[in-house]
């Protein structure tokens, strides 16, 4: 049987460089989407995913498991965004915010070949950003919507409403 | 299938992305670097070498010693040969009491300063002399501050290693994710030194109140400062959403 992640974390904290690997192998790939999608620039993307993960290191002695650690490392991977989002001059109103730009342009994006998959990735990228967060988050690392509103410091009810606000419009994209 | 089912089938088709290997290898190498730098004792003291410790301790004790009395010796030695120099009579009945190796004769006490009206051109020459000699003798004793700026110019040097360093983190972002993560670690260790927050020590809630009020006095800089000082101390704290509009709004 697997060690569960928090295992794996505070025995990193001890000085198991080991723990850490397979901690890093188990969550790479849904972090680095969350990262991707959420943030429209490839080069940001990677340096915040970079950060959570410096972040965590740094945090290693730390660490007391109070939560799942998929929610502290998506809490730690929220609080970038945000800081990330001000220092863009995007204030907390408007993560919820309607009119998002779509940067359709993007060719990586033009790239992923099928249509309906294009125009999926597409709607996902014009969600407000509050939104677009809360449904990666659910999708990509399955947090519950408690857990959604934790590691963004919400409440249940704010989480709830922007992943049913985003399931909406991703449900008109995927009928057509 | 619910709609959220079918939704989530339809986003899993999308590409899977991972992050490139470059990143990997500078994420792992780093997480590695962490528990390797773990201090470490210098020496076990186990087994036939436990008499080590008392050895160095006893060692470095004498070797301090030694080196106290030797200084001490040296200033008094100093002190006694500057002694002749200093022109108050009763003293130097108590200085004669003393050896001191004079290379050259005392010089003669000068003569009695002619009067005012004979003070012409040889009495300037001579005052000129003598703050020629004043000058020297506050030269030389002056001599190692003179050769102090080394430290007094390394003063700066923490400022300056930061800026390189900013430099060389620059520099390093154009080149391997490694690297990047290496001067940011060493960029962070510096700013950890070098910046220690006024709120370091208080609890996160009093730390963000200290934040909320250079927002308020309008020390917007030192706040963000303070704020990404606070993000790296408690990465996953959440700040509520009202203090962080608060802080958007001022």
């Amino acid at each position: 049987m697997e060690a569960p992640d928090e295992e794996l974390m505070l025995a990193y904290g001890q000085g198991d460089a080991g723990a850490f690997e397979t901690l890093y192998k188990r969550h790479r790939g849904p972090l680095y989407r969350f990262m991707v999608r959420a943030l429209k620039h490839r080069s940001a993307a990677e340096e915040l995913f970079q950060e959570v993960w410096i972040r965590v290191i740094e945090s290693r002695s730390r660490y007391a498991p109070q939560a799942r650690f998929t929610t502290w490392l998506y809490t730690i991977a929220h609080n970038l965004l945000v800081d990330h989002w001000r220092k863009k001059g995007l204030s907390l109103a408007s993560l919820d915010a309607e009119d998002v730009a779509v940067e359709s342009a993007n060719p990586a994006r033009r790239a992923e070949g099928r249509e309906a998959l294009a125009r999926l990735l597409q709607a996902i990228e014009a969600l407000p950003p509050a939104q677009r967060e809360a449904f990666l988050l659910h999708e990509e690392s399955g947090l519950t919507v408690a857990e959604i509103a934790a590691a963004t410091g919400t409440n249940e009810e704010a989480a709830k409403s922007r992943l049913r606000y985003a399931m909406a419009k991703l449900k008109a994209v995927v009928d057509e | 299938m619910s709609d959220e089912q079918k939704i989530s089938q339809r986003y899993r088709e999308l590409s899977r992305e991972e992050p490139p290997p470059r990143l990997d290898d500078a994420i792992l190498a780093a997480s590695r670097r962490a528990v390797q730098t773990r201090p470490a004792p210098l020496v076990v003291p186990s087994g036939r070498l436990r008499w080590y410790f008392p050895l160095a301790a006893a060692a470095v004790i004498v070797l301090a010693v030694a080196v106290t009395i030797h200084v001490e010796r040296q200033r008094s030695d100093l002190e006694v040969a500057e002694a002749p120099a200093s022109p108050p009579p009763p003293a130097r009945e108590a200085q004669d009491n003393l050896y001191v190796p004079d290379p050259k004769p005392a010089p003669a006490p000068a003569p009695a300063r002619p009067p005012a009206s004979d003070a012409g051109e040889l009495g300037a020459k001579r005052d000129a002399e003598r703050l020629a000699d004043l000058q020297k003798s506050q030269q030389a004793p002056a001599a190692p501050p003179a050769a102090a700026p080394p430290p007094a110019a390394s003063a700066p040097a923490p400022a300056q290693d930061a800026v390189s360093g900013m430099r060389e983190s620059r520099r390093a972002d154009e080149a391997a994710p490694q690297a990047r993560m290496e001067a940011r670690s060493a960029m962070r260790q510096q700013a950890t030194i070098g910046a220690a927050s006024a709120f370091a020590a208080a609890s996160p809630e009093q730390w963000l109140q200290g934040i909320d009020d250079l927002k308020r006095q309008g020390r917007h800089d030192e706040a963000e400062r303070e704020l990404a000082e606070f993000r790296k101390r408690y990465p996953d704290y959440r700040i509520p959403e009202a203090i962080l509009e608060k802080f958007e709004k001022r």
